[in-house]
């Protein structure tokens, strides 16, 4: 007979408790926990060096203004601000009660020293509120104001960026200044991080809406079609955002077939097909524009982006602020195309074109590397080109290439892509299109002495004359068809359906977690 | 060589190959660059006997045209790197000395490096804008040839020292003969027999360093056909579409093998047989006719 005295007894019932319990907690982990894919390690988050990937800084760090949903500033670190009438100070109410996740406050001390890491510093002199940087001023333990040597009039943009923007605590850095770990104010506190995953938690003091789950796993999937395999396997959650881990516009079709569900909303940058403006050819306005109308781009979104870009002819979408008036979108005419050679002197036809006995030959620069994708494109224009009587060579090379011949303007023809939110229109207008920014591998899509002045004037001009400063830049680079627009890439992410109430962050350099449930 | 007999059907595909490269322009139904954006992706049709890729280009086209491409390159490769090899191999192992060390020690330092990455760090040199007035397909071919080369010189040298010491070289000496002469007559023609071996068996492992730049973007150009760079394009669409990438994998897969047993047949001085089927009825055949002329012989004697 098996007897059982009251000790037994409890551990037994204790034991089977607790094996009954396994699975309910591997279930409350699983609703606990949102597992991302993402394209490459996150790095070590350090806010002064360019090495770390952007998306995971945001969920970590705060910055002073947020980026909004369509470029609406809202308060992040700073309750409220006010921009001097000489707008050369700015002065800002900071988020009271507010500590790192090491228990740091968050303070006018804390926000001085953060900024004075970047602002004033060579190094960062591509943000414009860096460069123009004077002096900080602490008026309260909880107001700073930031005295500027000129206006910056996008220096409340500039204030939304990831890196090196945003606020670390003074505690988490070494006697010489360098990062030693990533302590922010953000809704996630770094775990662990390796090459292989990036463990976050929630943080419990964050002083907005806390997330709905208390776990993030960062999974590094450096494949694509590995991503999208592991998100049909239940092994991630979301994959996607083209600073996260891009998804490819067939991808998400087959995974939309598959059941899961797709967000793809109008995306803030432009791919631009950028003309030389050192080559000998493309100094010819015509080339240029039958180059212009000979691209069909409805059928490149179509085509090649399975109708998850939309077709354009401007520099910026409508999804950034003051990106102008919109131009129309002129149909494909091969005709029209070939009627502007003509008017200039060029004679020949779909058979090829030539002007003082030289023939019209375009050596269009792609790098698969560089921009993936960009072959396909540059095949299916160089299949267009080639019915107006261009004769379009393409030069596929490696990156490093690419990085050596794009910013000596070696090329006819090379791709470029517009930053996007929140870095835009500033960043593209004040890089790309101004002869003395430094660019470094990126090179620059148009420059010209005539466009310098244009670009400076709407750069510095604040206000409400602000928009027709710009609107005049757009307007001279489009009348001197500086450079062939082609298409909006929607932002694209994939989504496990057990994800409930997913919405896309603001600029495809946040993470996505507001307002996620998991089911 | 004792080449009769063969099993022709293994080898096949290097012959339908070299075929198809000849009068591919003959075999090509559609134009290889002719976009079609109203059949996209489209099956094996009347019209696409192979069907269309992602810009409705014909792929039965394409892949005769890839064929045409990997040939004519694989020619120039083959060809140059073979005369710039005997060249370089004969001079080392007829002259000797410095030269021959120095000219070992080059050879040597090619060797030591993967024929493709020396193949790729020359594609990144030619990529420069001081070679813009060459089209990527001749760069690739200038760089496999100074990438392959060097096997030949290595092979090309050992017979040449092995040969400057056999007696009819010295009786030729004696009697007056010409470097040249005795170069040309008596050291080429074994020269030659090796290194055309040799060759044969590398031609496979040439038309995949091709398709392995081209998957890479830093071969062909668009819109020339190449196998590589439609295995490339085809893997996005590997998922629903799967033949974009099958076809000419297999193409590849094929003409691959093929070459490497054509070489082996060469290198061993016969043809893989097949064991089965009618080639072994007719072997057994022969060897009992064999069998029963000895009985005779023997009976006889």
């Amino acid at each position: 007979m098996i007897k059982f005295d009251r000790r037994q007894l409890l551990a037994t019932s204790a034991a089977f408790a607790f094996i009954a319990s396994i699975p309910r907690v591997a279930l409350a982990a699983e609703h606990e926990t949102l597992r991302v894919g993402i394209g490459g390690e996150t790095g070590d988050l350090d806010l002064l060096q360019n090495v770390s990937t952007l998306s995971s800084y945001t969920v970590v760090f705060d910055a002073l203004i947020h980026y909004g949903p369509g470029g609406k500033l809202e308060p992040g670190l700073a309750t409220a601000w006010n921009i001097a009438g000489d707008g050369k100070s700015i002065s800002f109410d900071l988020r009271e009660g507010v500590t790192f996740s090491d228990g740091t406050p968050f303070d006018a001390d804390a926000a001085e020293w953060n900024l004075k890491r970047w602002m004033g510093v060579a190094d960062f002199s591509w943000i414009g509120i860096a460069d123009a940087y004077e002096s900080i001023v602490k008026d309260a333990p909880n107001k700073i104001t930031i005295k500027l040597k000129r206006p910056v009039p996008a220096a409340l943009l500039e204030l939304t960026i990831v890196r090196p923007v945003r606020f670390l605590s003074p505690k988490a850095v070494d006697g010489s200044g360098k990062q030693t770990a990533p302590i922010g104010t953000g809704p996630w506190i770094v775990e662990k991080y390796s090459s292989t995953e990036t463990i976050l938690v929630r943080n419990d003091k964050y002083w907005g809406e806390k997330p709905a789950f208390s776990r993030m796993e960062l999974k590094v999937v450096p494949d694509e079609l590995a991503r999208a395999n592991a998100l049909r396997a239940g092994e991630l959650d979301v994959i996607g955002g083209d600073w996260v881990a891009p998804l490819s516009p067939r991808r998400a079709k087959a995974l939309e077939g598959e059941g899961m569900v797709i967000v793809a909303e109008p995306g803030t940058a432009t791919t631009i097909l950028g003309y030389s403006p050192k080559s000998p050819v493309m100094q010819d306005k015509a080339v240029r524009e039958a180059i212009f109308r000979g691209i069909d781009r409805a059928a490149i979104a179509t085509v090649l982006f399975e109708g998850f870009a939309d077709p354009t002819v401007d520099i910026f979408p409508t999804t950034v602020p003051t990106a102008g008036t919109r131009h129309e979108i002129p149909a494909r005419d091969v005709a029209a195309a070939q009627a502007a050679l003509t008017a200039a002197g060029w004679t020949g036809g779909g058979g090829g074109w030539t002007k003082d006995g030289k023939a019209l030959e375009i050596d269009f620069l792609v790098s698969e590397e560089s921009f993936p994708g960009s072959r396909r494109i540059a095949e299916m224009i160089q299949g267009m080109l080639t019915e107006v009587g261009l004769k379009v060579n393409i030069s596929s090379v490696d990156n490093a290439t690419m990085h050596e011949r794009r910013p000596a303007f070696q090329y006819d023809l090379t791709f470029f892509a517009t930053y996007g939110a929140p870095y835009d229109p500033h960043g593209s207008l004040g890089a790309s299109f101004v002869t003395a920014s430094d660019t470094g591998p990126d090179g620059k899509i148009y420059i010209s002495d005539e466009l310098d002045p244009l670009v400076q004037k709407a750069l510095e001009t604040g206000g409400d004359a602000r928009e027709a400063a710009m609107q005049a830049v757009y307007d001279w680079l489009a009348t001197n068809v500086t450079a062939c627009p082609l298409v909006v890439t929607k932002r694209l992410w994939a989504v496990n359906p057990r994800v409930k109430g997913f919405s896309l962050p603001a600029t495809d350099y946040d993470l996505p977690f507001k307002g996620i449930t998991l089911g | 060589m004792k080449l009769g007999r063969l099993p022709w059907a293994i080898l096949s595909p290097a012959i339908t190959f070299v075929l198809i490269g000849i009068f591919a322009p003959l075999l090509m139904t559609h134009d290889t660059a002719q976009q079609d954006y109203g059949a996209l992706l489209q099956g094996p049709s009347a019209s696409h006997w192979l069907g269309t890729d992602y810009l409705g280009r014909d792929m039965w086209s394409r892949i005769i045209g890839g064929a045409r491409t990997s040939l004519v390159a694989m020619v120039f490769v083959l060809a140059a790197a073979l005369v710039i090899g005997v060249v370089i191999g004969s001079l080392a192992g007829y002259i000797g000395g410095i030269t021959e060390m120095a000219l070992i020690s080059v050879i040597d330092i090619m060797l030591a490096l993967p024929s493709l990455v020396i193949a790729l760090a020359l594609m990144g040199v030619f990529s420069g804008e001081n070679f813009t007035w060459m089209s990527d397909y001749w760069k690739m071919i200038l760089a496999l040839t100074l990438a392959w080369w060097a096997n030949y010189a290595r092979m090309s040298r050992a017979v040449v020292v092995s040969e400057l010491q056999q007696p009819y070289i010295e009786a030729a000496r004696v009697m007056g003969a010409s470097h040249i002469w005795i170069f040309v007559r008596h050291i080429l023609p074994h020269v030659l027999g090796l290194v055309v071996v040799y060759a044969s068996a590398d031609a496979g492992a040439l038309v995949l360093a091709i398709a392995t730049l081209s998957f890479l973007g830093l071969g062909v150009a668009p819109p020339v056909p190449e196998w590589g760079q439609m295995l490339v394009d085809g893997m996005s669409y590997i998922e629903e579409y799967p033949s974009l990438v099958i076809i000419p994998g297999l193409a590849l897969t094929a003409v691959v093998v093929s070459f490497n047993l054509l070489g082996e047949a060469f290198a061993l001085q016969k043809v893989p047989k097949a064991i089965r089927g009618s080639l072994l009825r007719r072997k057994k055949a022969e060897r009992a006719a064999e069998d029963e002329a000895r009985r005779r012989v023997e009976a006889g004697a």
